[in-house]
């Protein structure tokens, strides 16, 4: 027998599950880990859809609920230890380290993603982020929200939210320059940064 | 959709040295973010652009944050297939009467 289908649910699920298996994808890296978080999101939506007050978009409470179910998830997995970037880690010394290590110049993104090297470079340079760093930037510079918006489902203010973004995008500047194709050989001192 | 390109860069006929203070490095790092996403007044954008001008390595790494943020708004996203999508709705479901 089909399951019964709770009020509203198809309604909710059609006009979302893509946009929630795609941020899903992004913060996962592989689909089967996405598609059990958005199965995780859309039970706790069904849980908690009596009490949604349409005070937000109903994108923005279900971003909220799969960043929430996916911080749970990733706590019980063995994974990098979370740790914070500071600045001055992303200072450059070498000459390398200053551009990407393979060249984008003049290209379209369209075109530059032609490149499956490079493809591979910025999912796996994403993928090494710190989670609460890596949120961010999905939330902001892949899935497009505010730096409101994305205060409002990580609990954060913007201020946090621009400090994190900032530092997760050059902690993947850094891993698509030269040192993060080399990171294992030791830094040169020539034409530094500072 | 328009294409738009990752960057332009400018060119400098030679590389000059790159000798400024770490504290004001640091300064000019901290607020890159800002100034590609256009959140800075006029004032400090004019001396980040001073900088870059001035400074060919610095340059290079402006243009590769911006082509890195850009990236990143670009990179292509995975879709569910149709058979996925009916699939996990039924699992869903399940699981919700389970509870």
């Amino acid at each position: 027998m089909p399951p019964r289908t709770p009020k509203n649910f198809d309604k909710l699920y059609r006009d979302h599950v893509d946009l929630m298996y795609r941020f899903a994808n992004r913060l996962c890296g592989e689909s089967e880990a996405a598609k059990d978080l958005v199965q995780e999101t859309f039970l706790n939506a069904l849980r908690g859809f009596k009490d949604f007050r349409g005070d937000a978009q109903v994108s923005t409470w279900l971003y909220t609920i799969a960043s929430r179910a996916c911080l749970r998830m990733r706590r019980r997995q063995k994974g990098a230890p979370e740790r914070e970037l500071s600045l001055e880690q992303f200072i450059p010394t070498s000459e390398g380290e200053f551009r990407l290590q393979i060249p984008v110049d003049g290209l379209s993104p369209e075109e530059a993603f032609q490149n499956k090297e490079l493809r591979q470079a910025l999912d796996a340079a994403i993928d090494k982020l710190p989670k609460k760093y890596k949120m961010v930037l999905v939330l902001r510079d892949m899935e497009g929200l505010s730096a409101k918006e994305v205060g409002t489902i990580m609990g954060l203010n913007e201020r946090a939210v621009k400090s994190r973004l900032h530092r997760a995008r050059l902690f993947v500047r850094r891993e698509l320059s030269a040192r993060g194709i080399t990171e294992a050989a030791p830094s040169h001192h020539h034409e530094p940064f500072a | 959709m328009a294409k738009r390109a990752v960057s332009r860069p400018k060119t400098h006929p030679a590389t000059a040295p790159h000798r400024h203070g770490k504290g004001r490095c640091l300064r000019i790092l901290r607020a890159l973010s800002a100034f590609i996403d256009d959140e800075l007044s006029e004032d400090i954008c004019q001396e980040i652009r001073r900088h870059i001008g001035a400074c060919p390595n610095c340059e290079g790494f402006v243009a590769s944050l911006r082509q890195t943020v850009s990236l990143c708004r670009h990179s292509p996203a995975s879709a569910l297939s149709p058979t996925d999508r009916a699939l996990m709705r039924e699992q869903i479901l399940r699981a919700a009467q389970a509870r």
